[in-house]
C-alpha cells in the first residue's frame, strides 16, 4: 500500500443548470479497499463516469498508476487496467456461465470456438479468484443473484489485466445472506493486490470492508477518513448529511388519530418478509429504506399492482382485500406512483382528461363521458392546487414536474379516497412545489385520511411524517417517532450504520 | 419459498413443452387415421416438402437470435418468404425470356440483397420495429414480384433446377443434401463461432452486448442479410417443388415459417429460438400439412387448424416468458 492506484483531482463537471462535481477529488491507493459514500445526487455516479472516460470534466486531472490520462477515454482507462462492475448485471439469462464470462472476448480454437478451454478458464477463475464453485455449463437464469454478480465480476477481470476494480452498489439487489458471498470475493481480490473502489449506500458494509473512505456531498469531497472501524459510521453520516434544512415543512397540526388502516403479516412471498404496521386516520406514516429494501414492492403490493402472498389488510376494522388497482381505487385506497410519467399520467392527454380518469363514471351520462362536467370539476381542482398554467385543456406533457405531480394529486383528491399512498412524492419536483405538496399531505391527514409516504429522502420523511418505519433488505426492522429523531438517525437506520433500537434508546 | 419456486419451475417446464406435446399428439392421431403416413416413402415426401420452409426458418432463426425473441419488439423478418418468391419469380421470368441461368440467379441474388439491406437500414438506422418494417416489406416485395411475373404462373423446366427435385445421390434426394449442407454451415456459424455467439448475446441482452464492446447494430444488420440470403436460396427450391413460379406461395410459406420457428423454441433446452429447433419445427409443420392432406381433410379446415396452432404456440411462449 502507499502508491496511488488512481487519482482524480480538482474535477469539475457541469450539466445544464447543475454543477454535478465542484472541485472534487478522489484517490485510491494500491492494495486498499476504498469506500465512496454520499447521498443521492452527491456526485458519486458522475465521478465514476469521469474516471471511466464517459464524461469529460470541465476541469481537473485523471491519473491512473501515476500516468496522466488527458483526456481519459473508455479505451485508455480500460488499457490502464481499470474495470467497472456496474450496478445492473447485464447478463443474458439463457447463456451459460462460460458464455457470459467470455462474452465479447471469446477464445478461438482450431475448429470454431475453444469451448472446453474457455469453460476450464471460467471455472478456475471463479473458484480461485472469486471463491465461487460453479459449473461453467450452468445457465445464468438458474443462478442466484450473488452468483450472477460474481459472473459479472469474472467477465470484467478474466483477461487478467485488472489493477483497479470499481464496484458500484454491488450488494443493492442482494438478500442479506448473499452479501457475504460478494464481500468474500472482494476480500480475495484485495489479497491479490487489486485496488478497489467500493461505492455503496450500506454504511455497515463500508465500515466492514473498507480501509479508507471518501465522503461526497453536493459535488464536493467533504472528507477522507483513515482507520475505518465499526465506530466510524457516525462520522460518515455526519459528513454525508451536514446541511441546512430549509423551512419547507408545514407545522404538524394537532390531529386526532383514530383506528384506520391495519396491515397484518403482509407479504408478497418474494421481495419482502411478512410485515405488520398500522396507519391511523389522521396520521402520516413514513416508510424509509434504500433501493432494494422491498419498500417499493410493498407499496405496489398494497395497491394491488403485485400479487400478495398472504396477510390481512383492514380499514376501520372491516376487511379490505385488494387484488387489483381498480379495486383499490373503488375501496378508497389510492397511490401517487413514483414514476408519474409512466404510471401516473397519460402525458398526451389534457389536464382535465387526466384528472377525471378515475372518476369518469361519476361524470358519465348513460356511459357517455360528460365533458362539460369534467372540465368544471377539474377547474375547481386546478385553482385550489394552483396548477400552472391554470387551464384544464393544457396538454400534460408540457407541464413542469411539480405541476404534473399536482395533476396526479388532483385526480385522487376528486375521488372519495380515504387512504393515500405517496411513493417518492417529490422526486424531480422543484422546491416551491415540494412545499405545496407537503402542505397538501398535511391537509389530507388533517381531514382524517390515512397517509403513507414511502421515500428515499430522509429529510422529507423526518419533516413530514408522524411515525417512520424502516425497511432493510426486505424486512421491516423497526419504527420511530419522527420528532424524537434527527435526519442523521434516520440515515443511520436505513443504511445499517446503527439499529433502530440503538437510536430509540439514545433518544 | 424454495420448494415453491421449484414447483413453479416444473410447471413452467411443462408449459414450455406443451406445443411439442400437442404436435406429437396430432401426428399420432394422423398416423392412426392415414395408414400410409408413417411409411419411409411418405416421410421422404414430408422432408422434400419441408425444404423451402426449413430454409426460411433458418434465416428467421438468425434474425430472432440477433434481435431477441419478444414477438412484438424483438427480431423478426416476415419478408423472407416474399424475398424467396421474388427470387423465384425473377429467375422464372428471365429463364422464359431465354437468359442463361447464371445471369438469372445473379439478378435474383442482387434483388434479395436489396431487400435484406433495406430491412437492415430501416431497423438499425431509422429504428423502426422489425415486425412492422418487414411486414411492409413483405407486401411491397410481393407487389414487385407481381409486376415482374404479371401475376401469372411461369413454368420452369431448366435441368439445373429440376435436378433439385428429381436427382438422387446415394438414394437420398439431392435437394435434401443441399439443404442439409447449407443448414450445417449456418449452424456452425451461429453456434460454433465467435460471431455466432456474439450475435446471440446481442439478442439475449442488448445492454450486456453493448457493455461487452459488441457493435449491436452490425449484428442485427447482418442477421437481416443472412435472412435475405436464405430467402434467395429458398426461391430455387420453390421453383423445383412447383416446377415453376406461381403467385400466392408466399402466404402459406410465411405462416409455416413463423409457426415452425417459434414452435422450435420448445425443442431447445434453453427454451429459446434456435437453428435446430426451427428446422425440426419446419419438418413437423410440413408433416402435419401432408398428414391432413392424406387424411382427406378439407383444405379450408387446414388453415383454421394451423392458425389455431400458431395462437397456441405463441400463447404458451408468452406465458412461460411472463412467469420466468
Amino acid at each position: 500500500m502507499g502508491q496511488s492506484a488512481f487519482r482524480l483531482s480538482g474535477i469539475t463537471k457541469e450539466f445544464p443548470g447543475v454543477r454535478a462535481l465542484d472541485d472534487a477529488s478522489l484517490e485510491v491507493l494500491a492494495g486498499e479497499v476504498h469506500g465512496l459514500v454520499g447521498e443521492n445526487g452527491a456526485g458519486k455516479s458522475t465521478v465514476i463516469k469521469v474516471l471511466a472516460g464517459v464524461y469529460q470534466p470541465e476541469a481537473g486531472k485523471v491519473e491512473v498508476d501515476g500516468q496522466l490520462l488527458s483526456p481519459a477515454t473508455p479505451a485508455n482507462v480500460h488499457a490502464a487496467g481499470v474495470r467497472f462492475i456496474h450496478q445492473e448485471l447485464h447478463l443474458v439469462p439463457h447463456f451459460t456461465v462460460t458464455e457470459s464470462v467470455f462474452m465479447g472476448q471469446e477464445r478461438r480454437g482450431p475448429f470454431g470456438l475453444a469451448k472446453r478451454e474457455m469453460r476450464k478458464a471460467a471455472e478456475t477463475f471463479l473458484r480461485d479468484t472469486l471463491g465461487l464453485d460453479v459449473s461453467g455449463n450452468r445457465l445464468i437464469r438458474d443462478l442466484g443473484t450473488a452468483e450472477r454478480k460474481l459472473v459479472q465480476v469474472a467477465r470484467a477481470l478474466i483477461d487478467g489485466d485488472a489493477k483497479v476494480v470499481v464496484f458500484d452498489e454491488p450488494t443493492a439487489p442482494l438478500a442479506s445472506n448473499e452479501v457475504d458471498i460478494v464481500m468474500g470475493a472482494i476480500a480475495r481480490l484485495k489479497a491479490q493486490g487489486i485496488a478497489i473502489l467500493y461505492v455503496s449506500h450500506y454504511l455497515s458494509e463500508i465500515t466492514d470492508i473498507c480501509d479508507r473512505v471518501t465522503v461526497f456531498r453536493q459535488g464536493q469531497t467533504v472528507g477522507v477518513f483513515d482507520n475505518i472501524t465499526a465506530d466510524s459510521a457516525g462520522d460518515l453520516v455526519f459528513a454525508m448529511v451536514g446541511r441546512n434544512i430549509t423551512d419547507m415543512f408545514p407545522p404538524k397540526g394537532d390531529r386526532v388519530v383514530s383506528d384506520g388502516l391495519q396491515i397484518t403479516d403482509f407479504t408478497d412471498g418474494q421481495k419482502f418478509a411478512p410485515l405488520t404496521m398500522s396507519v391511523g386516520k389522521g396520521e402520516i406514516v413514513g416508510i424509509a429504506g434504500l433501493i432494494g429494501s422491498g419498500r417499493e414492492e410493498f407499496v405496489d403490493t398494497l395497491y394491488g399492482l403485485r400479487r400478495r402472498k398472504m396477510g390481512a389488510v383492514s380499514f376501520e376494522g372491516a376487511d379490505l382485500t385488494i387484488t387489483t388497482a381498480a379495486q383499490a381505487v373503488r375501496s378508497g385506497l389510492v397511490l401517487v406512483p413514483r414514476d408519474r410519467r409512466h404510471d401516473g399520467l397519460v402525458l398526451s392527454m389534457s389536464v382535465a382528461e387526466n384528472v377525471t380518469l378515475a372518476t369518469l363514471e361519476d361524470n358519465a351520462v348513460m356511459g357517455l363521458e360528460n365533458r362539460n362536467a369534467a372540465r368544471k370539476a377539474t377547474l375547481a381542482q386546478v385553482q385550489s392546487l394552483d396548477i400552472r398554467p391554470p387551464n384544464p385543456d393544457a396538454i400534460t406533457r408540457l407541464l413542469s414536474g411539480g405541476n404534473q405531480q399536482k395533476v396526479v394529486l388532483a385526480r385522487w383528491l376528486s375521488t372519495s379516497a380515504r387512504i393515500f399512498i405517496f411513493d417518492e412524492p417529490t422526486v424531480g419536483v422543484d422546491v416551491g412545489a415540494k412545499a405545496e405538496i407537503y402542505q397538501l399531505i398535511e391537509e389530507l391527514a388533517g381531514e382524517g385520511a390515512c397517509v403513507i409516504v414511502s421515500s428515499s429522502d430522509p429529510v422529507e420523511l423526518q419533516g413530514v411524517c408522524d411515525r417512520i418505519v424502516v425497511m432493510t433488505r426486505g424486512a421491516l426492522v423497526g419504527e420511530m417517532q419522527a420528532d424524537a429523531i434527527s435526519v442523521d438517525d434516520l440515515v443511520a437506520a436505513t443504511t445499517g450504520a446503527s439499529s433502530v433500537e440503538e437510536i430509540r434508546n439514545a433518544s | 419459498m424454495q420448494a415453491e419456486a421449484q414447483g413453479r419451475r416444473i410447471v413452467l417446464e411443462i408449459f414450455g413443452f406443451l406445443p411439442v406435446i400437442i404436435f406429437v399428439a396430432v401426428l399420432i392421431y394422423i398416423s392412426f387415421n392415414a395408414p400410409n403416413f408413417l411409411t419411409l416413402r411418405n416421410l421422404e415426401l414430408v422432408l422434400m416438402q419441408s425444404l423451402p420452409v426449413v430454409l426460411v426458418c433458418a434465416g428467421l432463426a438468425a434474425v430472432v437470435m440477433a434481435g431477441g425473441d419478444d414477438v412484438v419488439s424483438g427480431g423478426i423478418d416476415l419478408s423472407i418468404p416474399a424475398t424467396a418468391v421474388l427470387a423465384a419469380g425473377i429467375t422464372a421470368q428471365m429463364l422464359s425470356l431465354g437468359y442463361p441461368l447464371a445471369l438469372c440467379a445473379a439478378v435474383a441474388f442482387a434483388a434479395s440483397m436489396i431487400v435484406g439491406g433495406l430491412n437492415a437500414v430501416l431497423v438499425t438506422r431509422i429504428q423502426m420495429t422489425p415486425l412492422l418494417t418487414t411486414l411492409a416489406m413483405f407486401v411491397a416485395v410481393v407487389g414487385v414480384n407481381n409486376v415482374v411475373t404479371a401475376s401469372r404462373r411461369i413454368n420452369v423446366d431448366h435441368p439445373w433446377i429440376t435436378v433439385l427435385r428429381a436427382q438422387e445421390v446415394g438414394g437420398v434426394p439431392l435437394g435434401i443434401l443441399v439443404v442439409a449442407l447449407l443448414v450445417a454451415v449456418i449452424f456452425f456459424a451461429l453456434h460454433q463461432t465467435r460471431w455466432g455467439l456474439n450475435l446471440q448475446a446481442v439478442g439475449g441482452s442488448r445492454d450486456a452486448a453493448e457493455i461487452s464492446g459488441l457493435n449491436v447494430n452490425r449484428f442485427i444488420a447482418q442477421s437481416f442479410i443472412l435472412a435475405a440470403f436464405s430467402g434467395f436460396v429458398c426461391g430455387f427450391f420453390i421453383l423445383a417443388r412447383g416446377s415453376g413460379s406461381s403467385p400466392g406461395v408466399e402466404d402459406n410459406l410465411m405462416l409455416e415459417m413463423v409457426l415452425a420457428t417459434f414452435l422450435g423454441a420448445a425443442f431447445s433446452p434453453r427454451r429459446v429460438v434456435t437453428m435446430w429447433g426451427a428446422i425440426l419445427g419446419a419438418i413437423l409443420v410440413a408433416a402435419i400439412s401432408i398428414g391432413f392432406k392424406s387424411m382427406g381433410v378439407n383444405v379450408f379446415w387446414t388453415g383454421l387448424i394451423k392458425g389455431s396452432l400458431i395462437v397456441l404456440v405463441v400463447a404458451f411462449s408468452a406465458i412461460s416468458q411472463r412467469v420466468r
